[in-house]
């Protein structure tokens, strides 16, 4: 009852025309900003974080919730319509978002993700606002062995990523698994594959790799076969609009993206790119159009998208209730909230409820802004393809470069985004899939760092990976997972019969 | 990513200090080198003394660099080569940095810049879940004595001020340092979910990371690892649970090598003014520092100690070869 | 990432870029091998910094093996020639956008070099009109991310006259 009540309250605060005008300029800023490339949403809400210096805190509440859906937003868009997604959470959505943007299917795209978004963001901020406190004593019960478990579903779904040949599938994950190792080794602080150089011990940044691999990696493809047939990017091909087909084989995605996303997001260290994966695996799992899956299939843009959306509500679950930021963009949220010299933790519900209900309702508000401003921005957002290919990428280029300047201007990261380039280049070329290098990146350090905290725990015994019963029950779906594609088949093929 | 970010946070904090702070002329212009991402410890340490250096006229403009990597060891060593002999030029270190440097084996040591004064510092704690049968230090001395293995702690880094008190904590109450059982997590947050969820024995952070835990009863605090009791926290300190621990996570500045007596003696004046001013003082009441203003050769004295402290420790755990 | 024409290209001789990349892919596992064998063993409970490089190393070794299988059998898929000067291009600007930043030369002439190479790399040939494009397109994002939104973006002399 008392959440109802605080919520409505909340709910009547965000509601005033002011905040919503609010809201709006902050959506606004959020989608300006996100939408450029290389640029993802952590980075457009820490760059307009000051804007809301300004207001009183109930304003800049709004306007913050704003920024931080619309730099969501952003980030989709750039995956979608120019395969530069900004960054890891939205590689899934640039996987099928972009064929469908090359064929000229960029509204569908860039619609079913911004409903996809909102649906999902909606049920998760609701699961936020009545579940918080017991996902959290669920989410403290994952220990280092469950983490694992976790990882090794995480790893099988990527699978789905890999295109038709497994063989290169599976190179261009182990070329991850290798980029992981760089850097000082977590447990023991010993260099690994750093020979030396000092820069490198802190790591590869994923935001460099993803760049370098998407965005500078796709420029220097284009390029080399521009002579080729002069690709023509239709901007738009059919309807600008979500179709009823689209529709019908969008809500069900979200929904799942939602199921997918918000629970493992509230994980401390669950995260948003296993979510959108196991949303896009399952989806070209379930779909009745696997024909179309790597070609452009809207199922694979509305389901991780949801899942990206909700996860991003579920960080705010432990953030909330424990002080704990589980994502970059978490981060930023917890700088916004230190800015009224409040630190998000257990005491946060008991001692400023009004805050913390202001900031669900503001979500709230802000989420249906989204949806309000960026539908109509569709079309405008689509003829951005319009412009001249050569100014085009230039662009791109300019603003990548910008993006990993402005994190580390030195020249060893310039060398790496560079380097990444021409191996997204190469990959492009012979054909590697390019998602699962990335996926490699993020997922090997954590999977090792975990599965070696568990054994230090256990003392080196490994049955503790299957002692832990939420370990084994995650294990035991991960070798379905791993045996469930070919039994499917064999099923396919039986049903193939019988039609 | 989260670098990235903190990067960009800092970019935000920079403005405010710049915008929170009256222009008033005066002699010095200095540059202030913080060798890690904006956002964490030192690069706010920086910011911090920008505010205070700005604000209590002893600058008239202050340029906080950001060098991030590896513990400090990059910056450091683009301090000491690139700023050589510049009597207008400064650098946040600490407590991390001493482990960081050995154990990155870095060609550049403390040794080779020349020590202005210690800042402030944090206090440590030892926590256990709120349902752990232990309630006291002695308990985990206890633990720690009957079967060392089995007695995990969690905390930050390898290296890091955490796990050398970990180490310390079992040579002070007699267990052997080298066989800790410590499991070291990425950042705070993640160490705070393996505690409170029972998955290890105990966990070591500052003071203030872990306070609304404590006081909403989710963490037992078993020891501080203060000198004596702090004012306004119900926490002994562990030499009051008779073990021979203290430790704090300083911060402090230093200049460049090869700066003559009279540059030296001006920089030591000015963080000293600067030290004393009003602005400061707030600061660290608003941040929730201590001071621990240690200056000149007394503050160079304690930095050879705390590096051999340091140094042995990592060596003892394995972390540094001798 | 690619499109499939003609992907039913049938079986051809030996392929020597694969056999290039089956060998690569073999020579950073043994730099793997190379890299864990360095690493003081210190781990006192549990596994060391050390296993996993070397089961990443088998990962690739069998991954070498497959590939190089592959591209015996003639397996990869079929590529179109590309061209060497617009990549060279893109790559010549990103030298040099790295080098200007280096010599801190500054945000400005670096991106803006990359922006006229990417350009000159995608076909145009008016170069004064895209170093002016460049020119104003980097300020501006230079004079609204690094003065307005206190990004910091590196400074050379053209920067500090703004």
């Amino acid at each position: 009852m008392d959440t109802f009540a605080a919520l409505a309250h909340g709910m009547a605060i965000a509601a005033q025309p002011m905040n919503l005008l609010y809201a709006l300029i902050g959506v606004f800023l959020g989608t300006a900003v996100g939408v450029l490339p290389g640029i993802g949403p952590a980075l457009t809400v820490a760059l307009l974080l000051p804007v809301t210096y300004k207001l009183d805190p109930g304003g800049s509440l709004i306007m913050f919730a704003g920024i931080y859906y619309g730099g969501m937003y952003g980030g989709s868009t750039t995956a979608i319509l120019i395969n530069t997604p900004g960054e890891s959470a939205s590689m899934a959505t640039a996987l099928e978002g972009n064929k469908m943007a090359k064929a000229g299917r960029g509204g569908p795209a860039l619609a079913t993700s911004a409903i996809g978004s909102f649906v999902a963001g909606t049920i998760a901020t609701i699961g936020l606002a009545f579940l918080s406190p017991y996902l959290v004593d669920i989410a403290v019960r994952f220990g280092p062995e469950d983490y694992f478990a976790l990882m090794c579903v995480a790893f099988i779904t990527v699978s789905a990523t890999f295109g038709d040949s497994p063989i290169r599938g599976l190179t261009s994950l182990f070329i991850g698994l290798v980029l992981g190792l760089v850097g000082i080794d977590k447990l023991t602080g010993q260099a690994r594959l750093a020979f030396g150089v000092p820069e490198l011990l802190d790591g590869v940044e994923v935001t460099t790799l993803a760049v370098g691999l998407f965005a500078v990696g796709e420029a220097l493809y284009v390029a080399s076969r521009r002579h080729h047939s002069e690709e023509k990017i239709e901007a738009v091909k059919g309807s600008l609009w979500m179709t009823r087909e689209d529709w019908k084989r969008s809500w069900k995605p979200w929904l799942r993206g939602t199921l997918f996303g918000f629970p493992i997001g509230a994980l401390p260290a669950g995260g948003a790119e296993i979510p959108t994966f196991l949303s896009y695996s399952t989806e070209r799992r379930l779909t009745k159009y696997p024909d179309e899956f790597g070609k452009g299939a809207i199922e694979g843009v509305a389901g991780p998208e949801a899942a990206n959306n909700a996860s991003a509500a579920g960080t705010l679950v432990p953030l909330l209730t424990l002080g704990l930021p589980t994502s970059a963009t978490a981060a930023m949220m917890l700088a916004g909230f230190q800015q009224y010299g409040l630190n998000p933790g257990p005491l946060l519900f008991a001692e400023r409820p009004d805050l913390v209900w202001g900031l669900i309702a503001s979500l709230f508000i802000a989420n249906t802004m989204l949806l309000v401003l960026n539908l109509p921005l569709v079309g405008l957002w689509v003829r951005l393809l319009k412009i001249p290919t050569p100014w085009l990428y230039a662009g791109i280029l300019v603003f990548a470069t910008m993006g990993t300047i402005a994190a580390k201007p030195s020249v060893v990261e310039l060398s790496m985004l560079a380097g990444f380039g021409v191996l997204g280049f190469l990959m492009r070329r012979f054909d590697f899939p390019i998602a699962p290098v990335v996926v490699g990146l993020i997922l090997g350090p954590i999977a090792e760092s975990q599965l070696r905290r568990a054994l230090a725990i256990s003392l080196g015994d490994p049955m503790t990976l299957l002692q832990s019963p939420i370990s084994a029950t995650l294990l035991v779906v991960a070798l379905i997972a791993l045996i469930a594609p070919f039994i499917l088949k064999g099923l396919g093929r039986f049903k193939a019969n019988e039609d | 990513m989260k670098s990235f970010c903190a990067r960009l946070f800092g970019a935000v904090v920079a403005l405010m200090a710049l915008t929170a702070s009256p222009g008033l002329a005066q002699q010095m212009e200095l540059k202030v080198m913080a060798p890690a991402a904006p956002g964490g410890g030192w690069d706010q340490t920086a910011r911090a003394m920008q505010q205070a250096f700005v604000a209590s006229g002893v600058a008239r403009s202050v340029q906080v660099t950001n060098v991030a990597g590896a513990g400090g060891t990059v910056g450091i060593a683009q301090f000491v080569n690139g700023a050589k002999g510049d009597g207008n030029q400064l650098m946040v270190n600490g407590f991390v940095m001493v482990g960081a440097l050995a154990m990155n084996k870095s060609p550049v040591t403390l040794e080779q810049v020349t020590p202005i004064a210690r800042l402030t510092e944090e206090i440590q704690v030892i926590v256990v879940p709120a349902n752990s049968p232990i309630k006291t230090a002695q308990d985990l001395a206890a633990s720690l004595k009957a079967d060392i293995a089995k007695v995990t702690f969690a905390g930050g880094s390898a290296g890091g001020v955490d796990h050398v008190m970990a180490a310390l904590f079992a040579g002070s109450v007699g267990a052997d340092a080298k066989k800790v059982n410590y499991i070291p997590f990425s950042g705070g947050g993640e160490s705070l979910a393996a505690i409170l969820g029972g998955k290890v024995t105990a966990g070591i952070s500052g003071l203030s990371e872990y306070d609304g835990q404590i006081k909403s009863g989710k963490l037992r605090a078993i020891g501080i690892s203060s000198e004596s009791r702090i004012p306004g926290v119900d926490i002994p300190t562990f030499k009051e649970q008779g073990i021979d621990l203290v430790l704090a996570n300083w911060r402090s500045v230093v200049a460049p090598p090869g700066i003559t007596p009279e540059q030296k003696k001006t920089l030591s004046e000015a963080v000293e003014k600067m030290v004393k001013s009003d602005a400061w003082k707030d600061i660290l009441k608003q941040k929730g520092w201590d001071d621990a203003y240690l200056p000149g050769d007394a503050f160079a004295e304690f930095l050879k100690k705390e590096n051999v402290r340091v140094t042995d420790v990592l060596k003892s755990v394995g972390l540094v070869k001798s | 990432m690619t499109e499939s024409a003609a992907r039913e290209a049938p079986a051809r001789g030996i392929d020597k870029a694969g056999i290039v990349i089956a060998a690569l892919l073999a020579a950073v596992a043994l730099v793997l091998v190379y890299d864990a064998n360095q690493i003081p063993a210190t781990t006192m409970y549990g596994m060391g910094p050390q296993v996993t490089p070397v089961v990443i190393a088998i990962g690739l070794g069998i991954l070498a093996l497959a590939n190089l299988i592959d591209a015996v059998r003639g397996n990869l898929p079929p590529r179109e020639s590309a061209d060497p000067v617009a990549v060279l291009l893109i790559l010549v600007g990103l030298a040099l956008l790295i080098a200007i930043i280096g010599f801190g030369g500054g945000f400005i002439p670096a991106t803006t070099t990359l922006f006229v190479t990417t350009s000159a790399a995608f076909g145009r040939r008016a170069f004064v009109t895209d170093l002016i494009i460049g020119v104003v397109l980097t300020t501006l994002i230079y004079v609204a991310f690094d003065r307005l939104l206190t990004l910091s973006l590196p400074a050379g002399p053209l920067e500090r006259l703004l």
